[in-house]
């Protein structure tokens, strides 16, 4: 198998006799500036190409150093050599199946200790190590002091101190690049028994690979499935023996392996670090670092976070944006100034009343199709779009994402699936997309229904406000509907699909004050895509919606829906709106918000109403891309499941609030 | 550009290059984070212009 390929000695001959180029890797966590390292060296001529079979990119260039040719390979981050994620599983796969003759491991001066933790196990891998401690201008910047020479000692590896960013160390790194050349380096030792189970298992492998035995035998201790797998084939009858030994000491350890390994590696950064660092004393926690912390913790998270909901969503999108803005626009501008102003133009100019109706009438493409969009959604997208923007540009939804992390482990996803949710709220159609991105195949069909069903886009939930905010009870009522429907479709997702739940862990930015240039920039693109988006299929609808009254199609789908608006309490009139949700969800909920504005629902109808369309099966886009994405047999069940389970949920709780009377 | 969910910095064309599978990327002002695959708006092109004009 090639990952345990033997590694050649030295590069390969070539036909003309010369050397064919080293090879140097460059490793380490995301985010440390490997890949401004990796242009340093290789200047313009590198291939970006995705590495086979997953769609994880790997650049690769060539450096020449001292007349000598190169081969850089930007791997692409790692934390340990232990993988979770399919980045590192390719970073690791590189590692060990490409031979390299170097592996330069880059660094964050700023978090020396906790980035040794990869230093020392690509040091008892058996690996030739260069360490660049990069970002030193900013760690110096910190009061951070670091001895490069005592710390190049003390690991029996060249060290360089760097800046890439601003040049700083290059020249030192090509020489250290130059001059390497493959030694016996110190190997850092746990404590006795750690190295006694080590032995224990490595003694059994029989067989050489690009790792050392101890390496090998710690990812054993660990599970790594994939290195089960390998040394089982390679290891033929022998491995039963490995085998028992391996579930001999876990059995041992029970559940504290992962743990204490990291405690013993914590412990030897330490010591490795003794005279080598000094940091500044305890400083004072800025406000920022302290939110920060607050953000995270379920104790003071969870409130911070309802408030920002209420503040931001129920007064700021529904009341401020759904409410008055609308109300200006929509009421105001359009319904009593602009509407009665191009009717009458549009009725002198064009004689025929079938063509009047096209542009003017009930739904006219100017008075139902234009009116939507300026006057309903736009004031909704824009409140909302500036509050995302805010949150986004403070460094809020990372937290949110680990604050969110457990309960989303209880329904099969984990904290990363954050970044569709949230995406979610702006549109599902692309956040569908982006749950391409999730780690499991188990992890995406569940966010995947979870967007279909429960997150309403930002102009639906924005309308849904407006109608909602008026009765404060009705908003709690659809709120904690959605949020119970979330939660028992994801547990029961989660246990009726097979998998497991990964591991989810981030490096979180730091928390900052919003710029409000970057908040309007962002709002204004935002919206500018939206608006561009949505107008003309809010035409083409409007047009649809014409065809269909000319017909008398529409009126008949009216009736065929009757029975089912009955069956929830609505009248005949509201199937309109879910004939409207089929275009998009917002066009949908605008047309709720017209029937209310004629008088046609009260309090519990509006609430029974609101819930059912949220749930309602995902609009037409959203729908191609999740049959994109999944496939066909997913987006058809989704597509009924989500149906059956709208008008089932608003069929319950029409009788629920009957029964109750509390709406 | 800079990743407003994960912090990472990147390139705009390494952005880009994470929207080719995407069937609704044409006309899209936003661009994916290589890294965690966040979309990020792009600057509008009079913003920059704008920036660029205070700077000097």
């Amino acid at each position: 198998m090639a990952l345990f390929r033997k590694k050649s000695a030295c590069h390969k001959p070539l036909a003309d006799g010369s050397c064919s180029a080293r090879k140097v890797l460059l490793v380490g966590n995301p985010n440390v500036g490997k890949s401004v390292l990796f242009n340093a060296l290789t200047g313009a001529y590198v291939t970006v190409s995705n590495y086979p079979g997953t769609s994880v990119e790997v650049a690769r260039g060539t450096a020449t150093v001292s007349d000598e040719r190169f081969e850089i390979i930007d791997t692409p981050g790692m934390y340990s050599l232990l993988p979770i994620t399919e980045e590192e599983r390719v970073a690791r796969k590189i590692l060990l199946d490409d031979s390299p003759d170097l592996v330069i491991h880059v660094i964050d001066a700023r978090n020396l200790e906790r980035m040794l933790a990869m230093t020392i196990q690509l040091l008892e891998a058996g690996l030739p190590v260069i360490l660049v401690v990069n970002i030193i201008d900013e760690a110096e910047r910190l009061g951070i002091s670091i001895n490069i020479p005592l710390l190049a000692a003390q690991l029996g590896i060249p060290v360089v101190g760097a800046a890439v960013t601003k040049k700083r160390g290059l020249a030192e790194i090509r020489r250290a690049i130059a001059d390497f050349r493959r030694s016996d380096h110190r190997v850092p030792e746990y404590s006795r028994r750690l190295e006694n189970d080590i032995a224990e298992i490595a003694g059994l492998l029989r067989n050489r690979s690009a790792l050392s035995p101890k390496a090998v035998a710690l990812l054993l201790l660990q599970r790594d499935q994939e290195i089960i797998d390998l040394v089982s084939k390679q290891e033929g009858e022998g491995f039963a023996a490995v085998e028992g030994k391996i579930r001999e000491k876990i059995y041992a350890r029970r559940e504290s392996f992962h743990l204490d390994l990291s405690l013993e590696r914590r412990k030897i950064a330490e010591k490795l670090l003794e005279g080598v660092l000094r940091a500044p004393d305890k400083r004072r926690k800025t406000f920022g670092e302290r939110l920060s912390q607050w953000t995270v913790r379920p104790l003071t998270g969870v409130p911070l976070l309802l408030i920002v909901l209420y503040y931001g969503l129920y007064q700021f999108v529904g009341v401020f944006g759904a409410g008055t803005l609308v109300d200006l626009l929509e009421g105001t501008l359009f319904e009593e100034q602009f509407n009665p102003w191009i009717s009458q133009i549009v009725n002198e100019l064009l004689p025929w009343p079938v063509i009047q109706e096209l542009f003017v009438g009930e739904f006219g493409v100017i008075t139902l199709g234009l009116r939507y969009a300026i006057g309903i959604i736009l004031p909704v997208v824009f409140t909302f779009f500036l509050f995302f923007s805010i949150l986004e540009d403070s460094g809020y939804f990372p937290r949110l994402a680990l604050l969110v992390d457990r309960l989303f482990k209880k329904i099969g996803l984990t904290g990363r699936a954050v970044i569709p949710m949230v995406l979610g709220f702006g549109c599902d159609t692309m956040a569908t997309m982006v749950t391409r991105t999730l780690e499991t195949v188990r992890e995406r069909i569940i966010a995947t229904l979870l967007l279909s069903l429960a997150i309403p886009c930002s102009a639906q939930l924005g309308v849904i406000m407006a109608l909602l905010s008026q009765t404060p009870v009705a908003l709690l009522v659809w709120f904690f509907c959605l949020l119970l429907i979330f939660l028992v479709v994801g547990v029961l997702a989660a246990r009726v699909i097979p998998g497991e739940t990964p591991m989810f862990y981030m490096e979180l930015p730091p928390m900052r004050l919003p710029q409000l240039s970057n908040i309007l920039t962002k709002t204004f693109s935002r919206m500018q895509w939206y608006f561009v988006e949505i107008l003309p299929l809010f035409i083409l609808a409007s047009v649809l919606l014409w065809i269909g009254k000319m017909t008398y199609l529409f009126e008949k789908m009216s009736d065929w829906a009757a029975p089912l608006m009955a069956g929830i309490g609505l009248p005949r009139e509201a199937a309109v709106a879910f004939i409207f949700g089929f275009f998009r969800r917002d066009y949908g909920a605008a047309g709720l918000y017209d029937l209310q504005t004629k008088g046609l629902l009260f309090a519990r109808q509006i609430t029974v109403a609101a819930v059912t369309l949220t749930l309602f099966i995902p609009c037409i886009a959203q729908f191609l891309v999740i049959k994109k994405e999944r496939g066909t047999a997913v987006a058809v069940a989704i597509g009924l499941f989500v149906s059956a389970l709208a008008f089932g949920s608003g069929y319950l709780l029409n009788k629920i609030l009957l029964a109750t009377g509390i709406l | 550009m800079h990743c407003d969910f994960c912090g990472y910095e990147f390139d705009e064309e390494e952005g880009v290059q994470g929207c080719g599978n995407c069937p609704m990327s044409a006309g899209c002002k936003a661009v994916k984070c290589p890294r965690c695959n966040y979309e990020i708006p792009k600057e509008p092109l009079w913003m920059t212009k704008l920036k660029k004009w205070r700077r000097r």
